[in-house]
């Protein structure tokens, strides 16, 4: 019986514990250009893509790369490791998974968020009359 | 407007069964009975209707309800259409509250039988009301003119080019205009698993609210003990159907969405796994309450969460409260369905874990009687190794949630948390589920153990030396793989015996093998992938991954999508492989879906990338600084200035002013740049007698106007004699996912050792019957 609890509370207490630690070691902040610049973390930046600026597919690279706006209005190129997303011109805004160096955001995952559909969407409807 | 009425009478009739089912607990009378059975089947009559109602307005396309226009169109065919049903939130509301009243129909047959009715339909009942006010709250039947009154409702005389109308109110003049199309069915769920998925997956929440009815139910009865029994077959029936759910949606990631995977961690694929990982443990620990008598409080509390986990992984995904972290964006529901999915999980958990807390010192105590070596406490490490998962899971997808509350600021955890924390996890719990196989109940003696032990660690043993040499080198992975071949070996020698004296008790065994060959399949097909990206130019052999790849050409397909054919080859080996990409209407994005040829051992997979097509022109950029002259061919191009313009017609207009002597001539070009309203354009202009043509592309103002200011141009040219044209360029990328059929395989077998299981527990409740 009492062998039992010690073997329970001891692979109890470690889980906690390693999980914890794994929470805290893998979080991944949301941030801006400008705190993503000083940090050496992987970190999270959202924002807008800036579509007047060069928006282009680098095959030889396997490089994605365009210009984001966050949300401090600050511009930066944003070089993903893949091709686009399947939906990103559909998005109304881009998070973008990464660090910053060498003078722009590379990331390693980018989310797109699509717009919300009932939302002033008031052109759609004009679209389909 | 039918439509409304009818869900708030269905939303009535719920409540009544509510109320009738609650007196009927109270005073025992076949009136009640009735009435509460009749008030149900009204319910359940009601939802069926409106269902109908929903599913015939979408396949006749009356784009002046807001939900068919918003997620339907004309040009779907016919199952697509059907499933546009549940392509929104409304319907997908619908669609549960749907299963979850036609659910209840059997479960109100089946608990009559075991004089349980009253106390489960009463919270049964209460599940379905609070899915029909949401239901009222997300009505999938509001007309398009109340979502946009000040676009679609006029006042006055008709225009003869309205085709589309209704009156309001014809005495006032008052109308409204409505659609003649829908928007559409988003173009990623286009896909014939968007007609089966979704179905699997809410026929799942909805069986896990019954083991949450059980429990409540149980101890509203004060039956503590044997309601497990009545319970199980359910319960079972939950983790099989949620089960294949959940491994439906990762098929379907995988096969079109192209990322490559079948699990991304993504807070849309946990929550529905969290919710059966409880379940399944809840399972275990019914077992060994079943033998031993233990383990009563916690088979309350694990049947309680498997539903509260449903409604809290709703409120997650649906209340739009972790914002950006998903790769799933959804719709802004609006504050009150947030405070409304808020309250509805606390109402259950308060009356779950309220009548626990209540009834919990009436609980019979079991003293435990079982060893450390006895399957009892094998099955309670192994339960506790799943519920610790779970909870590793709902910690990592809560973190945007949890972070903002610590910390005011919101972060996400990376999916490497999930991996470090479920993997040790992983192979604790192949550990025990080979074990536990081995174990006798209450006490088992070391030296029988040690004995029964010998084969199956040998034989793992061998097995992940095995693999080593095939290249799994990571220790981590071996362990893991050590652990789940242990599994499945025992369940293999187990199950065996089993299997020969009754099929019926085989279930358990089964399901193990079939975990076994999933563990296996997710370290091959996501820990020793091998991907590459390949440029293959058409006609071209490339070589990449040991086979020869070579981009044909495309042929258009269904719907406006076009396949891009490559040919494969390995020794005699020969396919074709079609990866798939097209140009979304509505959006001008590019689609692409990736194709699969399954080849036993491995899958060759092929994400489309993108098609480079061939320059008919050389192109180039050219930076000029403002009155200096840049030599450019056989031309000299000088930037004179700019002007700027705006007008309401053209928007913004830049244009620049040109010089370029060309020969003996100068020309004076200015090529333009016009921006209306966000939209960009390029006007570019050509040199006179020539087929060259130079466009504006950025403009410099020259460290704040201080300095000279400079443009940059693009300049095209024609391509020179005898430079031959380049073919199109097919970019692909190419992995192989060793093993991955051991994935699917193994959901199989687990999902038939499911259903073994519940044909077992379910003739042992039939003997319970009262």
């Amino acid at each position: 019986m009492k062998a039992k609890i010690i073997v329970a509370a001891v692979v109890i207490v470690a889980f906690l514990v390693f999980g914890a630690v794994s929470f805290l070691d893998s979080n991944v902040e949301y941030t801006d250009f400008a705190k993503a610049e000083k940090s050496a973390k992987k970190v999270q930046v959202k924002g807008e893509w800036v579509k007047e600026k060069e928006t282009q597919y680098d095959a030889k690279a396997g490089q994605f790369s365009f210009y984001m706006r966050d949300d401090s209005q600050r511009e930066e190129r944003v070089v993903l490791d893949g091709a686009k997303p399947n939906n990103f011109e559909l998005a109304k805004s881009v998070v973008a998974k990464g660090r910053y160096k060498d003078g722009c955001f590379h990331a390693s995952e980018l989310l797109t968020k699509c717009p919300s559909k009932y939302e002033g969407d008031a052109t759609a409807v004009k679209k389909t009359l | 407007m039918i439509g409304s009425i009818i869900i708030r009478v269905a939303f009535g009739a719920s409540l009544l069964a509510v109320l009738f089912y609650y007196l009927d607990y109270r005073k025992h009378s076949a009136r009640l009975l009735v009435l509460a059975r009749t008030s149900y089947r009204t319910a359940v009559a009601g939802m069926i209707s409106a269902a109908a109602l929903l599913v015939y307005l979408i396949m006749t396309h009356q784009f002046h309800y807001a939900y068919v226009w918003n997620y339907s169109s004309t040009d779907l065919p016919g199952p697509l259409l059907f499933s546009t049903f549940y392509a929104g939130q409304e319907g997908s509301f619908s669609l549960w509250a749907f299963y979850t009243s036609i659910v209840g129909l059997a479960l109100m047959w089946y608990s009559s039988r075991k004089g349980y009715e009253s106390e489960l339909m009463l919270i049964y009942s209460a599940i379905l009301s609070f899915l029909f006010l949401m239901l009222i709250l997300k009505n999938p039947f509001t007309y398009i003119w109340d979502v946009f009154p000040k676009d679609l409702i006029h006042t006055g005389p008709i225009p003869a080019s309205v085709v589309n109308y209704v009156w309001l109110d014809q005495a006032k003049g008052i109308w409204a205009q409505y659609p003649n199309e829908g928007k559409g069915l988003n173009p990623l769920l286009q896909n014939y698993w968007m007609v089966i998925h979704p179905q699997v997956l809410f026929i799942g929440f909805t069986s896990m609210s019954v083991p949450f009815a059980y429990a409540v139910a149980g101890m509203l009865k004060r039956d503590y003990v044997s309601w497990i029994r009545v319970s199980t077959p359910w319960t079972v029936f939950g983790a099989m159907v949620l089960g294949t759910g959940v491994v439906m949606g990762g098929f379907w990631a995988y096969e079109t969405l192209g990322w490559g995977g079948y699990w991304g961690w993504d807070p849309v694929e946990n929550s529905s796994l969290v919710p059966w990982l409880f379940c399944v443990a809840s399972i275990h620990t019914m077992l060994s309450q079943r033998r031993s008598g233990s383990f009563i409080k916690t088979n309350f509390i694990l049947s309680i969460l498997c539903f509260i986990m449903v409604l809290y992984s709703t409120f997650l995904t649906r209340s739009g409260v972790l914002g950006d972290t998903s790769v799933h964006s959804f719709v802004e529901p609006g504050m009150l369905v947030y405070w409304m999915l808020l309250a509805g999980l606390f109402l259950f958990a308060g009356i779950g874990f309220g009548l626990f807390f209540a009834r919990m010192k009436e609980m019979p105590k079991v003293p435990v009687e079982h060893s450390i070596l006895s399957r009892e406490f094998a099955l309670f490490l192994g339960a506790s190794a799943i519920v610790f998962a779970a909870m590793f899971i709902v910690i990592g997808t809560s973190s945007p949630i949890i972070t903002s509350i610590l910390k005011g600021r919101i972060s996400a955890v990376d999916s490497s948390y999930y991996v470090t924390t479920t993997l040790p996890l992983g192979v604790f719990i192949a550990l025990m589920a080979g074990i536990g196989q081995l174990l006798w109940w209450k006490n088992s003696d070391t030296e029988s153990l040690l004995k029964s032990l010998r084969w199956p660690v040998l034989l793992a043993f061998l097995f992940t030396v095995g693999t080593y040499f095939i290249g799994a080198h990571h220790a981590a992975m071996l362990i893991f793989i050590f652990a789940s071949s242990f599994a499945l070996f025992t369940n293999a020698a187990v199950g065996f015996r089993i299997f020969r004296g009754n099929p019926k008790m085989a279930g358990g065994s089964i399901a193990h093998i079939g975990l076994a060959l999933m563990f296996l399949g997710f370290v091959s097909s996501a820990k020793y992938d091998n991907k590459e990206t390949v440029s293959l130019e058409q006609g071209k052999k490339v070589e990449a991954l040991g086979y020869s790849m070579r981009y044909i050409g495309y042929h258009p397909i269904e719907r406006g999508r076009f396949a891009f054919d490559v040919e494969v080859e390995k020794g005699d080996q020969k396919f074709i492989i079609a990866p798939v990409m097209y140009t979304n209407k509505e959006s001008e994005g590019l689609m692409r879906n990736p194709d699969i040829i399954n080849l036993m051992t491995k899958d060759f997979y092929v994400s489309p990338l993108s098609l480079e097509t061939p320059d008919s022109k050389n192109e180039q950029e050219l930076t000029v600084n403002k009155d200096e002259v840049q030599k450019f061919q056989d031309m000299s191009i000088t930037y004179l200035g700019y002007n700027f313009s705006s007008s309401p017609e053209k928007g913004n207009v830049v244009s620049v002013s040109l010089d370029v002597i060309r020969g003996n001539k100068t020309y004076h070009l200015t090529p333009e740049m016009h921006n209306e309203r966000g939209k960009v354009s390029y006007i570019p202009a050509t040199v006179p007698n020539s087929d060259v043509t130079i466009a504006i592309k950025g403009m410099g103002l020259g460290n704040g106007g201080r300095g000279k200011s400079s443009i940059t141009i693009t300049v095209s040219t024609p391509l020179a004699a005898g430079q031959p044209p380049k073919n199109e360029t097919l970019i692909v990328e190419a992995s192989i996912k060793p093993f991955i059929n051991l994935v699917w395989v193994g959901t199989i077998t687990l999902v038939a050792g499911f259903f073994i299981t519940i044909l077992r527990r379910g003739s042992e409740a039939r003997k319970n019957e009262a």
